[in-house]
C-alpha cells in the first residue's frame, strides 16, 4: 500500500506518523516544495530576529524522516488524475502513483489587490522563502535562512530584494493588514529599529477578535515600541519607481513612502493547482471534505488550512491554525490507514502574543447573538489585564482575554456546561494559568462593567 | 505583559560571541585556563616556578586564593543577574529566584565563612551539601568541624533534601540556592540556548550523571569506612586516599570547574550540572516522585521552539507541550525559562496537588 502525502508541514507530518504507527510496512511518501524537514511557520518571526535559528524552528529531530521510514520527494505538486490515482509533480520525480493520498499542502498569502501589488520590495510573511526575502529587504546582510531558486509562481521561490538593487536596506517599511501576522511583522520590522508604518483598513487593530477598548491597549502599545499605526487607512495603489522598485503606499488619505512593504491581509488554501481534480468549496477555495476529512474522490483526503470543514455556524470553511492543522493530521493519519475516525472541533479558541501582551479566547465573542451581555473589567496595577466576558440567553458563551495567562480548556468547559456569568465572575481563578508568584487577579464585583 | 511572559525579542544567534563565534572562543579559552591555574597551582609552582593567582589574593590582602576565588564568583553572579534582570526582570518569577539565589551565594558562600575566617573560626559554607561538597560526609574533614556543623549536613542532605525536593522538585536547591546553578543562571546566562537538544545528548547524560552519582557515594563509603575500620582493614586504608585524591581532582576540580565554567561560551551553562552533578542526578530522582511539573495546557501550543531552544538542561519541552503532556523530567532545574519565553502561555511550572487533580481556587471577590 503506498500513501502519498502532498505538504510536509504539521497537518502531513502528523498523518504520516499516524500512519506509520499503525502500519510499520506500508510506503510513506511525503511530498514538498518548501522544505526537507518540517518547519514551525508559526515562528518565523524568531528566526528573523535571532532568536532562534532556522533549524530550532523544527520540530523534529532531522533523522525523523529516516527512522519513521518516510520517504520524501522535493517538488511541486501541479496535478492529480484522479482516475489513475497518479500524483504529478513538477521536479526530478514526475509522478506518484498512490493508493491512497492526502492534500495537506496548506495556505498560501493573499495577494494584496491593488495596483502595483507586484512591484520589487512588496511581499508577504508566510514561508521561508518570505522570511530569506525580508531579511535581505530589512538587513541587507547575508540572511540566516537560504531557499532554493524555485518556480516564480511559487510562494516557496526565492525572490529577489528591491534593497539588492538600491543598494541599501530598507528603512522605511509598510506593514499592510490588520491581523496576527501584520502585528508580528510590525513588531519584528520595531525590534529592527525600523519604526514600521503599520497600516490597516479597519477602525482599530484586528476587529475581528478584539474590541475597541482591547485594541487600543494594543495601538497604544505598539506606538510605545515605535511603530507608525494607520487606522482606516485603506489601500488604494502601490507606486514604484523607473526600476520597478516600490516607493510608496497611497491610501484614501495618504501617500505613504515605502521601501519594503509586507502585505498581510490573510492566507487562502493553496489549492489553484489541484485544477478541477477535487470540489472546492466557492468562497474559500478550500477543499470539501467530510467529517472524516475524506473528498469526495475515493482515497483522497484532505487537512490543514487547505481543507474546508464544518464549523460552529454550520459554514464550511478553513481553519488556518496551528493546533487544528496538527488534529486534523492525526484525523486524517488514522483515516488513511484504514481505520474511521472523526474529526470535531468543539468550542473556538486561540490565543496569540501581541507584541508583549497574552491573548486568550474562547468561544462566541463579537458574534451578536441574542440577549447578549458582557461584563468587562480593566485590571491596571502590577499587572495590566482585561477580561470580558459574554453571555447569551444568560449562558456563559465566550471570553476574550488579555495580558495574563489562562486555561482555555477551563473556560471552554464551562461554556459547555452552560454556566451564568456571576458563576463564571467567582470562579475565573480557576481558569487562571499564570506562572508562579504572580498575584492573582482581584477584583470587586462592581468593577466588572456592564457594556 | 508584566510580571509574566517575555518582553521584546532576543538575538543570541546574531550575536557572535553567544553563538561560538567571535569573543566565545577566547572567552572560554580565558575561563578554561583561570579554572586550570585556580586547581592546579599547586602544579604550576611546581612546573613553572611560579603561582599564577595567589599573587593577586595577597596583593588585595586576601588569606588566599579561594576567597578571592569567592570574591570574583559573586562579582560574576551579580554582573550576570543585574544582565539577567534587565532582560528577564519583568517576570515575578524570575526577579525572586535570581534575587534569592544572588542573595544565598553572597551572603552564605562568601560573606559569613569570610567573617568566620576573619574572626578566627572554621569557615563554614551552608549553601553547599552532600554530595556536591563530598568532604560534607567525609569523617576526618568534619572532625575539624564544629559539631553542629556535622549535624547540620547530615540532616540538610539526608532528612531536608528529600522533603524539600518532593515538595517543590529539585529546583529549590538548583535554582534558587546553589552557587553552581546561580553561576550558571546569570554569568552564564547569555549562553543558555546553547545547550544540546539531541537525543545523543540525552543518552550522555543519562549515564553520565548516574554514573557520577554512583561514585559520589562509593567514594563516600570508601573514605568514611577508612575513618572507622581503616586500622583493622588495610586495603581500605591503602585505596581511600587515592580514590579521594582521584574523585576531588576528576569530578571536584575538571568536571565542575575547568569543563563546567570553561565550556560556557561553547556548550550552554549547565553543563556541569546536566551531566556530572551527583547533587542534581539524586535530586533528579526524587524529583520524578515529588509534586513538581511542568504543566501543558491542552492543544494549544504552536511548535515553535522557543522552550526547547532555552532550556538550559537541554529538554526538548515543544515535545511534551505538542503531546498535551504535563511531565517531570529528572533534569529540569525548574528555572521557569520554557514558560517565560512560550509566545502562547501554554506551560506553567507548578508543585501540583497531591491527586494532580484541577487545582480548586475559589477568588474571593467581596461585593
Amino acid at each position: 500500500m503506498h500513501v502519498v502525502i502532498v505538504g510536509n508541514g504539521i497537518a502531513g507530518m502528523e498523518a504520516a506518523l499516524a500512519v506509520r504507527a499503525r502500519q510499520p510496512g506500508w510506503d510513506i511518501t511525503i511530498v514538498s516544495e518548501e522544505s526537507d524537514h518540517l518547519l514551525a511557520r508559526t515562528a518565523l518571526m524568531y528566526v528573523f530576529t535571532g532568536q532562534m535559528r532556522a533549524v530550532d524552528i523544527e520540530p523534529l529531530e532531522r533523522d525523523a524522516y529516516v527512522r519513521h521510514r518516510l520517504r520524501r520527494v522535493r517538488g511541486r505538486a501541479i496535478g492529480i488524475d484522479t482516475a489513475k490515482k497518479r500524483l504529478r509533480l513538477a521536479g526530478e520525480t514526475t509522478s506518484l502513483d498512490y493508493d491512497r493520498l492526502l492534500v495537506a499542502c496548506g495556505s498560501r498569502p493573499r495577494p494584496g489587490p491593488w495596483p502595483g501589488a507586484e512591484l520589487r520590495g512588496v511581499g508577504s510573511f508566510v514561508t521561508m522563502s518570505d522570511l530569506a526575502w525580508l531579511e535581505r529587504e530589512a538587513r541587507g546582510d547575508a540572511p540566516l535562512v537560504d531557499v532554493p531558486a524555485g518556480d516564480a509562481r511559487s510562494p516557496y521561490a526565492r525572490r529577489a530584494a528591491a534593497a539588492t538593487t538600491r543598494g541599501h536596506h530598507a528603512t522605511k517599511p509598510v506593514v499592510i493588514g490588520g491581523g496576527l501576522i501584520g502585528i508580528e511583522v510590525a513588531e519584528i520590522l520595531a525590534a529592527e529599529k525600523l519604526a514600521p508604518r503599520f497600516v490597516m483598513r479597519d477602525e482599530w487593530f484586528w476587529p475581528m477578535a478584539l474590541d475597541a477598548r482591547e485594541a487600543g491597549w494594543i495601538a497604544e502599545h505598539m506606538r510605545a515600541h515605535g511603530v507608525q499605526v494607520e487606522l482606516e487607512a485603506d489601500v488604494v495603489r502601490l507606486d514604484g519607481d523607473a526600476h520597478g522598485l516600490v516607493t510608496h503606499v497611497v491610501t484614501k488619505d495618504a501617500r505613504h513612502e515605502a521601501d519594503v512593504v509586507v502585505v498581510a491581509i490573510g492566507v487562502v488554501p493553496n489549492t489553484d493547482w489541484l485544477d478541477g481534480a477535487l470540489p472546492l468549496e466557492p468562497k474559500s477555495g478550500a477543499i470539501v471534505v467530510d467529517e472524516g476529512l475524506a473528498t469526495s474522490v475515493p482515497d483522497v483526503f484532505a487537512a490543514g488550512d487547505c481543507a474546508g470543514v464544518r464549523w460552529w455556524d454550520g459554514t464550511v470553511r478553513p481553519e488556518q491554525l496551528w493546533y487544528t492543522a496538527r488534529d486534523q493530521g492525526r484525523i486524517a493519519g488514522a483515516r488513511l490507514a484504514g481505520e474511521s475516525a472523526m474529526y470535531a472541533r468543539g468550542t473556538w479558541y486561540n490565543s496569540a502574543k501581541l507584541f508583549d501582551v497574552e491573548y486568550t479566547t474562547v468561544g462566541r465573542v463579537g458574534a451578536d447573538l441574542p440577549a447578549e451581555r458582557t461584563l468587562f473589567l480593566e485590571e491596571r496595577g502590577a499587572v495590566r489585564s482585561t477580561v470580558r466576558l459574554v453571555s447569551s440567553e444568560e449562558r456563559f458563551v465566550g471570553a476574550n482575554l488579555l495580558g495574563r495567562r489562562w486555561d482555555h480548556s477551563v473556560l471552554a468547559e464551562w461554556i459547555d456546561e452552560g454556566r451564568t456569568l456571576d458563576w463564571v465572575i467567582s470562579h475565573l481563578l480557576e481558569a487562571s494559568f499564570d506562572t508562579e508568584l504572580v498575584p492573582p487577579l482581584r477584583a470587586a464585583r462592581q468593577a466588572w462593567a456592564e457594556s | 505583559m508584566d510580571l509574566q511572559g517575555q518582553n521584546g525579542l532576543d538575538h543570541p544567534w546574531r550575536e557572535a560571541w553567544r553563538s561560538r563565534g567571535g569573543l566565545a572562543i577566547p572567552i572560554a579559552l580565558g575561563l578554561t585556563l583561570f579554572y586550570l591555574a585556580l586547581y592546579f597551582e599547586d602544579d604550576f609552582q611546581s612546573s613553572l616556578g611560579f603561582r599564577p593567582i595567589t599573587p593577586i589574593a595577597t596583593a588585595l590582602h586576601l588569606e588566599d586564593r579561594w576567597y578571592l576565588y569567592g570574591l570574583l564568583y559573586c562579582v560574576a553572579m551579580i554582573g550576570g543577574a543585574v544582565r539577567y534582570l534587565r532582560h528577564h526582570g519583568n517576570s515575578r518569577y524570575h526577579q525572586v529566584r535570581i534575587s534569592v539565589n544572588v542573595g544565598i551565594q553572597v551572603l552564605l558562600g562568601f560573606t559569613l565563612p569570610f567573617v568566620m575566617h576573619l574572626f578566627g573560626e572554621r569557615d563554614l559554607y551552608f549553601s553547599y551539601l552532600w554530595p556536591l561538597k563530598i568532604e560534607n560526609f567525609y569523617p576526618q574533614d568534619l572532625a575539624h568541624y564544629p559539631a553542629y556543623f556535622a549535624v547540620y549536613s547530615l540532616i540538610a542532605s539526608l532528612v531536608l533534601t528529600p522533603i524539600l525536593t518532593l515538595r517543590f522538585g529539585k529546583r529549590w536547591y538548583c535554582s534558587w540556592i546553589c552557587g553552581c546553578g546561580g553561576l550558571a543562571n546569570t554569568f552564564g546566562d547569555p549562553w543558555r540556548h546553547l545547550t544540546s537538544k539531541s537525543t545523543k545528548s540525552w543518552r550522555f547524560e543519562r549515564v553520565s550523571v548516574h554514573t557520577v552519582m554512583v561514585l559520589a557515594v562509593v567514594t563516600t563509603l570508601i573514605v568514611a569506612l577508612d575513618f572507622f575500620i581503616g586500622a583493622e582493614v588495610g586495603w581500605l586504608h591503602v585505596a581511600a586516599s587515592p580514590v579521594r585524591r582521584v574523585y576531588g581532582m576528576v569530578v571536584g576540580a575538571i568536571l565542575a570547574g575547568v569543563v563546567g565554567v570553561g565550556f560556557y561560551p561553547l556548550f550552554g551553562p549547565r553543563l556541569w550540572c546536566r551531566n556530572f552533578c551527583p547533587m542534581a542526578a539524586m535530586l533528579g530522582l526524587i524529583q520524578k516522585a515529588g509534586r513538581f511539573r511542568i504543566r501543558v495546557k491542552k492543544d494549544m501550543c504552536i511548535s515553535c521552539g522557543n522552550c526547547s531552544s532555552y532550556c538550559e538542561m537541554g529538554i526538548d519541552v515543544r515535545a511534551y507541550a505538542e503531546k498535551n503532556e504535563s511531565f517531570t523530567r529528572a533534569s529540569c532545574v525548574g528555572c521557569g525559562m520554557c514558560a517565560h519565553v512560550c509566545p502562547r502561555g501554554v506551560l506553567k511550572l507548578e508543585n501540583a496537588p497531591s491527586g494532580g487533580a484541577r487545582k480548586l481556587r475559589l477568588a474571593v471577590l467581596p461585593s
